[in-house]
């Protein structure tokens, strides 16, 4: 309750002084955008969504007739980004297109990050992370039941971790069941791939790129509360009996208190990247699903995975705050 | 057709006019972003991946390419002119190709650098091309075990690279690990000395540690020393003497093992996935002054340094994309890029794109060779409008340095936490030469000590925590031999380096003295 009327105080205040900024600047928030639009990314150049929010960038920037650049500012998994996004005027023309990931479980395993759902606005969301558990081709498991029946003959087999997210999904699965699992830090995706062609690894945790790979390696579950696009048959790992689904999406940011007009207006433009050929022609050569969310639809998936991932990495001890 | 044919037709389509054109122009912006302090070769890339939209596959695969090949050599030049390394593979370049240019040889340094540049690049590509398929498979068998191992022993480098003291080698190689541990720890994501700050919580940033390490210590200095080197300059500008200006055989015959150690050595590095350019630079220069018959003459005008160095720097970028061909796996993150850039094309890289598109392969190898020779034309033109710069007084280039190397690590993150980041280190660079303090090797603790970490973390989830499992790894237990054996030889100081500095103390010099005792030894 305490955290609602502090939102809504924060919001009138807000809202009063971008109403005074309004009035005060030629170009009020009918007329938006009157200018170039920056877009942060919290990831270095040439990522996988750097080149999303690139081809974002470039739909955007048709639909509303003004350039929009995109500005790299990778640091500490999107957290400074998001940071210097609070700082920003809330005047529509600073975003941040990153995943949501940096809100809703960032928050929860980051000792120094903690943001809420409501430090930001925003104006949509547009593809998906297909992220699941992928294996050799050639592996004797199709799902985490039979890999469960599989590993309790193979004690201490290798799993590949990107993150801690991806370690806390073998731990769970390795106390429910008691499991020797060894678990191989891993850096990159693309070091992920590696030691899965080089059998370094029988498991590991993938944000959706072994997806490019569909002769050497297969998915054995989606980890996400939705099945995957890409690999229809894959049962969730919910499916399966353990309530561990969380969903990513890539998101467009905006600071607290960016008036409601402007941010429908992005939500239109960002709507038209479902249909345009290019964004589908990028996201298509990468196996990224386009699932687009509107404005409001997309608060109500942040506070909703922001709730649900709470409750899963606090319950698997691992929160950091 | 066989495979030669093939190539004999993309060599036809590359020339067409609606091709040829643009790999010149990634050429050239290649060279240019590589040649300014803080532009890599990824940024220039991802950059340019959306202009490609409207271009053929072939011109925009090989303007991409292009780019990325330019890169390598351009970063030479700011290393030699400016001792501002243009990317961080190409700091050892700077070693001995800044003492050359202060000695009035700033051709001479710079056209080794562009000849062993494109060298490396071309044997480099010719082992693409002749071996993607075969050598992938070996690269698989290289896993976190064999690197850690392969690691371990290329941080016996340092004891080569050490300078006169290596005890002081030993220090400064400890703090560069010191400095990589920085950051999030890689198993747990626990925070290691980031002081609450977000932005070290990636780790310290090479780019900017090194601009501050190398061209802003090296600008203090020099700033220190205005007199005598207003003095200097009147006297030794750009040599107008030939032997100043061209390479000349004897230095041939002196560079081209350096050259083709440095193409093997960059080759490998490129192929085992996620070493990078610098580690193949660095390896290189250490291989080759260690073997050198005059190691301690390192860091004061060497053109063999610079040869070694800039030879591997190029050879790493088409071997990293041996894998990425051969298996679809990315070597390095400039191949993590290209890895995009091919599949939006309509090329998806693995071992099915020869089979299926055998002439769009063969396409992108002829833009490949055709790009290493319009390096050495650009290269050539390019460098004669660069080296005015050694004309312009110290006094006028000082501003000129600081300004770029503020530019430069304010480009990579957008931040100016960078910029803090870069004065913390030209202080520490300071006193590193002030003190003769060897920061090579506070380098390659520096890149190789992360990877070792990691590696050897993974090499005990790998091998179950059980020691014996490593006979299951002979690669593994061959180079852990190999470091033991190099580590007790260096003990007993049998290195020639050392037997030499005992015999001519007065002759040795320090390798990383102050710009001043360089250029006397010039003058």
């Amino acid at each position: 309750m305490i955290c609602f009327t502090r939102r809504s105080l924060l919001r009138a205040v807000l809202g009063a002084a971008v109403g005074v900024a309004g009035f005060a600047s030629a170009a009020p928030a009918d007329e938006f955008p009157a200018g170039p639009i920056n877009m942060l990314v919290g990831y270095g150049a040439g990522g996988q969504t750097d080149l999303v929010a690139r081809a974002a960038a470039k739909v955007i920037s048709d639909q509303l007739g003004v350039p929009v650049n995109v500005v790299n500012k990778p640091g500490a998994g999107g957290a400074v980004a998001a940071r210097d996004l609070m700082q920003a005027k809330p005047d529509g023309y600073t975003m941040l297109f990153h995943s949501n990931t940096v809100v809703n479980s960032a928050s929860f395993i980051m000792e120094r990050v903690d943001f809420k759902p409501d430090d930001f606005e925003y104006a949509g969301m547009i593809t998906a992370y297909q992220v699941g558990m992928a294996t050799q081709k050639d592996s004797p498991f199709d799902n985490i039941t039979e890999f469960v029946a599989w590993a309790k003959e193979n004690p201490g087999f290798s799993y590949g971790a990107l993150s801690p997210e991806a370690r806390l999904y073998m731990e769970e699965i390795a106390k429910k069941n008691d499991l020797d699992a060894n678990i191989v830090p891993l850096q990159s995706g693309s070091e992920m791939i590696n030691a899965l062609l080089g059998k370094q690894v029988v498991l590991a945790f993938s944000g959706g790129i072994h997806y490019r790979y569909p002769d050497e390696l297969k998915t054995i579950s989606a980890l996400t509360t939705f099945r995957h696009p890409s690999a229809p048959d894959v049962p969730t790992i919910e499916e399966e009996g353990y309530p561990l689904g969380m969903d990513s999406r890539t998101t467009i940011f905006l600071p607290k208190g960016t008036p409601q007009p402007i941010l429908d207006r992005l939500g239109e433009a960002l709507k038209a990247a479902e249909s345009d050929a290019n964004f589908k022609k990028v996201t298509d050569a990468a196996d990224i699903p386009i699932m687009y969310l509107g404005v409001d639809e997309a608060y109500q998936e942040m506070e909703k995975t922001y709730a649900k991932n709470k409750e899963i990495i606090e319950g698997a001890g691992l929160a950091a705050n | 057709m066989s495979a030669l044919e093939y190539l004999f037709v993309g060599f036809q389509d590359v020339v067409d006019p609606g091709i040829l054109p643009w790999l010149t122009v990634g050429v050239t912006l290649g060279y240019v972003v590589g040649a300014l302090p803080g532009l890599g070769k990824g940024t220039g890339v991802a950059v340019s991946i959306p202009l490609t939209f409207y271009l053929e596959p072939v011109a925009a695969l090989g303007m991409l390419i292009g780019i990325a090949k330019g890169s390598g050599a351009g970063s030479a030049v700011s290393a030699i002119l400016l001792n501002t390394p243009g990317e961080p593979s190409s700091a050892p370049t700077a070693l001995d190709g800044y003492p050359l240019a202060r000695q009035g040889k700033a051709q001479k340094a710079l056209k080794m650098g562009l000849y062993a540049s494109v060298i490396g690049d071309f044997l480099s590509t010719l082992i693409l091309i002749g071996l993607a398929a075969p050598l992938a498979s070996y690269a698989l068998m290289i896993g976190p075990v064999e690197l850690c191992a392969i690691l371990l022993f290329s941080l016996t480098f340092v004891g080569g690279l050490s300078g006169r003291s290596l005890t002081k080698g030993l220090i400064a190689a400890a703090l560069g690990v010191f400095f990589a541990t920085v950051g999030l720890e890689v198993e747990t994501f626990v925070p290691r000395f980031t002081f609450g700050l977000l932005e070290l919580e990636d780790g310290i940033s090479l780019v900017p540690m090194a601009i501050g390490m190398l061209a802003l210590a090296e600008m203090i200095v020099q700033a220190g020393d205005l007199r005598t080197l207003d003095a200097e300059t009147a006297n030794i500008k750009d040599g107008t003497a030939r032997e100043d200006r061209v390479v000349l055989a004897s230095e041939w015959r002196r560079c081209i093992p350096a050259i083709l150690r440095g193409t093997a050595i960059g080759s490998a590095v490129g192929i085992l996935p996620g070493l990078g350019a610098s580690v193949g630079s660095f390896l290189s220069y250490g291989a080759t002054q260690r073997l050198s018959r005059t190691p301690e003459k390192f860091g004061t005008g060497m053109i063999e340094g610079v040869a070694a160095a800039e030879s591997a720097d190029n050879a790493v970028v088409p071997s990293s994309l041996v894998p990425l061909f051969a298996l679809g796996i990315p070597g390095s993150v400039i191949a993590a890029i290209l890895i995009a850039a091919f599949i939006l094309h309509g090329l998806t890289p693995g071992p099915l794109m020869f089979k299926e598109q055998p002439r769009l392969v063969a396409d992108v190898y002829a833009a490949m060779i055709c790009a290493s020779l319009i390096m050495l034309i650009v290269g050539c033109t390019g460098q004669r409008v660069f080296a005015q710069v050694i004309k312009v007084p110290l006094r006028l280039i000082i501003p000129g340095v600081l300004l770029l190397c503020s530019v430069g690590a304010y480009m990579e993150t957008g931040s100016i936490f960078s910029i803090y980041v870069m004065l913390f280190f030209g202080v520490l660079g300071f006193f590193a030469r002030k003190l003769d303090f060897s920061f090579v090797t506070f380098l390659i603790g520096f890149v190789i000590g992360p990877k070792l970490e990691l590696s050897f973390r993974q090499s005990i989830q790998i091998l179950g925590h059980d020691m014996t499992n490593l006979v299951k790894h002979p690669i593994a237990v061959a180079f852990i031999f190999l470091t033991i054996a190099v580590v007790w030889w260096i003990g007993r100081g049998n290195r020639p380096a050392a037997a030499a500095r005992h015999l001519e103390p007065d002759v040795a010099a320090a390798p990383h003295n102050t710009g001043t005792t360089r250029n006397q030894k010039g003058g």
